[in-house]
């Protein structure tokens, strides 16, 4: 966790985001910001369209009101490639891995967007294409060793436990080495041990390279340990933001995960 | 030896040969199969098309024709004597790309999140569209194509195998075609450069990675339409291949696109999502198809080559849906 985090300092900000499904609203009228360098959680119960936000920070869904800025300038609509371009690497709550390429190599096609040569060199394999397999493969290693996923570099991922997939898909999303990392319950059916290792890697990436997280979580420990703020999603609508001290001791947030007493 | 026992080797050696053949026409079917999930029934009308564009090319005919003649009343046909093999090839390797581009730009791209049902649909329409262009840019008549594959039987492999039989025994070698050696020659070197390609380059894994799973692909950064008109390009080029190989051996005219249809009991074998599967797939109808003719053949009066490979992949259907290399077809209840 960083402890300076300047105020005015705005990697992402959504400005009344509204989404709906037909009839259903997902989300309605929801604005917070990322600051650069921190960790921002985004809490609620289920239902809440934590995910819908994500998936509209990512380019998947396409709020029908609303305005995201990201880096000071206010983003068009775009698809989820263009936004991955941009320097916004994801996971997903279920696992979204290439489950029959092995880690090594889901970690290098998590550096496509930061691979330049062209079809005609890659065809041929010789100059600068091989220069540059060479050099993101090192860089791949770096992330490899980071998470201590070493053994099962040639290991198709499908093989893989989920803890360990979760930890791939990760390592998947920082080989992109984006600006702003979301992560979609990176905790989310693991031991405490494997919640343990991956708090400890969230907040690694925080302070060693830099990186903006923001993340979903159901777990309201981790939550207050590692966010430096929370913001408080429920029925598609804002409910708090704030200090996890301040989240936790407010009322409509314990209404809405305690339900609320009618005496 | 005796000769019988010889006459069962070449007969197992020119199915594995007509195999490859197959293969080759399999392989396009399961390059965009793997990519997109779309069956492309247009592949066997992409090799014709693409045949027909190389000979257009190669003897100089100048495209569209008949249309400018009837239109303008002019009696154009050819613009010159017409290009040399490479150059008709390579030219007709960037037709084969445009073509996927603009497949993508004016088919796929208003057809994303479609049902597959609904995609091959649309295959059909592309494959009927092809197949009146091709009649209409290079006219509808039989025509020949060499590309300077040399063909006709090896004498020097003929030379060989008579020495191998046995003593007293009247043995007069065995019958090999020399463009179907080449052929194969020519399938193993692509199935080659495919596979260093997926494995070891950007876009390779690219494509592997968006017949993985599309959604984690977009969140790499992939672009799923880029990847598509990469798929088709290679799928393009792969019925190029196949075009050459089939018009060099029976011409080139309308029945090239129907070996479309003897692509499907290889899928069926060896499973859709399967580069190798085509391969081998293809490789056991190939040789099982000549078998079965050459030993069970002369007791049900001969022909067994048209059904044999349908009814074997009849059999598949039955006992092993997903071929033998295909994922797994696992429903959770």
């Amino acid at each position: 966790m960083q402890d300076i985090v300047k105020e005015d300092d705005i990697l992402l900000e959504v400005r009344n985001i509204s989404l709906s499904f037909g009839g259903v609203k997902a989300l309605e009228d929801v604005s917070f910001d990322i600051r650069k360098g921190e960790v921002r959680a985004i809490i609620g119960p289920n239902g809440a369209g934590k995910s819908s936000m994500l998936n509209v920070i990512n380019g998947f869904y396409h709020p029908q009101e609303g305005q995201i800025w990201f880096n000071g300038q206010l983003r068009n609509r775009m698809k989820p490639h263009q936004v991955a371009k941009l320097g916004i690497a994801r996971t997903f709550q279920n696992i979204a891995l290439f489950k029959g390429m092995s880690t090594l190599d889901n970690l290098m096609t998590g550096r496509y967007i930061k691979m330049h040569s062209n079809l005609f060199a890659q065809m041929i394999w010789k100059g600068p294409a091989q220069r540059e397999e060479i050099e993101h493969r090192q860089k791949v290693e770096e992330i490899i060793d980071f998470l201590k996923i070493q053994s099962i570099r040639k290991t198709p991922v499908g093989k893989l436990p989920y803890g360990m997939q979760k930890r791939v898909e990760l390592g998947r999303a920082l080989a992109a080495e984006s600006k702003l990392l979301l992560l979609d319950e990176p905790m989310a059916g693991m031991n405490l041990e494997e919640k343990e290792d991956m708090c400890r890697f969230v907040l690694d990436v925080n302070e060693q390279f830099g990186t903006t997280i923001a993340l979903i979580e159901h777990d309201m420990g981790v939550v207050m340990d590692i966010s430096n703020r929370v913001v408080v999603l429920d029925y598609g609508k804002k409910l708090a933001d704030g200090s996890p001290d301040e989240v936790r001791n407010n009322a409509a947030v314990i209404d809405a995960y305690l339900g609320v007493s009618h005496d | 030896m005796t000769p019988d026992f010889l006459h069962t080797i070449e007969v197992i050696l020119n199915g594995l040969m007509a195999g490859v053949m197959y293969s080759l026409v399999a392989l396009g079917f399961v390059l965009i199969f793997k990519a997109s999930g779309i069956f492309n029934y247009a592949q066997g009308v992409m090799a014709l098309f693409a045949a027909l564009t190389l000979v257009g090319f190669q003897t100089g005919q100048v495209p569209f024709s008949h249309l400018i003649n009837e239109l303008f009343g002019t009696q154009i046909h050819h613009w010159g004597p017409g290009m040399n093999n490479l150059i008709a090839i390579l030219l007709t390797i960037v037709v084969m790309i445009v073509f996927a581009w603009l497949v993508e730009k004016l088919v796929l791209q208003h057809m994303v999140n479609q049902e597959p049902i609904i995609l091959f649909m649309a295959t059909i329409g592309l494959a009927f569209f092809m197949e009146g262009l091709g009649d209409l840019m290079w006219g509808a008549d039989i025509k020949t194509l060499d590309v300077g594959i040399p063909s006709g039987g090896s004498f020097w492999w003929e030379d060989v195998t008579r020495t191998w039989v046995s003593e007293g025994y009247d043995y007069y070698g065995m019958y090999i075609d020399l463009l179907d050696v080449y052929a194969t020659g020519i399938a193993v070197l692509l199935v080659t450069i495919l596979t260093l390609f997926s494995q070891f380059t950007k876009t390779g894994r690219a494509l592997r990675a968006v017949a993985d799973d599309h959604q984690a692909a977009l969140t790499v950064g992939i672009s799923l339409r880029t990847i598509w008109v990469i798929v088709w390009s290679i799928a393009g080029i792969v019925a190029l291949v196949a075009g050459i190989m089939w018009g060099s051996k029976s011409g080139v005219q309308f029945s090239l696109s129907l070996i479309a249809l003897k692509a499907l009991p290889v899928l069926i074998l060896g499973g859709f999502t399967s580069i190798p599967g085509a391969i081998i797939g293809g490789l056991i109808i190939g040789v099982g198809e000549k078998l079965f003719e050459f030993w069970i053949g002369p007791l049900v009066g001969g022909a067994t080559e048209n059904w044999f490979a349908y009814v074997l992949a009849l059999f598949f259907l039955m006992f092993r849906p997903q071929g033998l290399f295909g994922e797994r077809i696992i429903e959770r209840v």
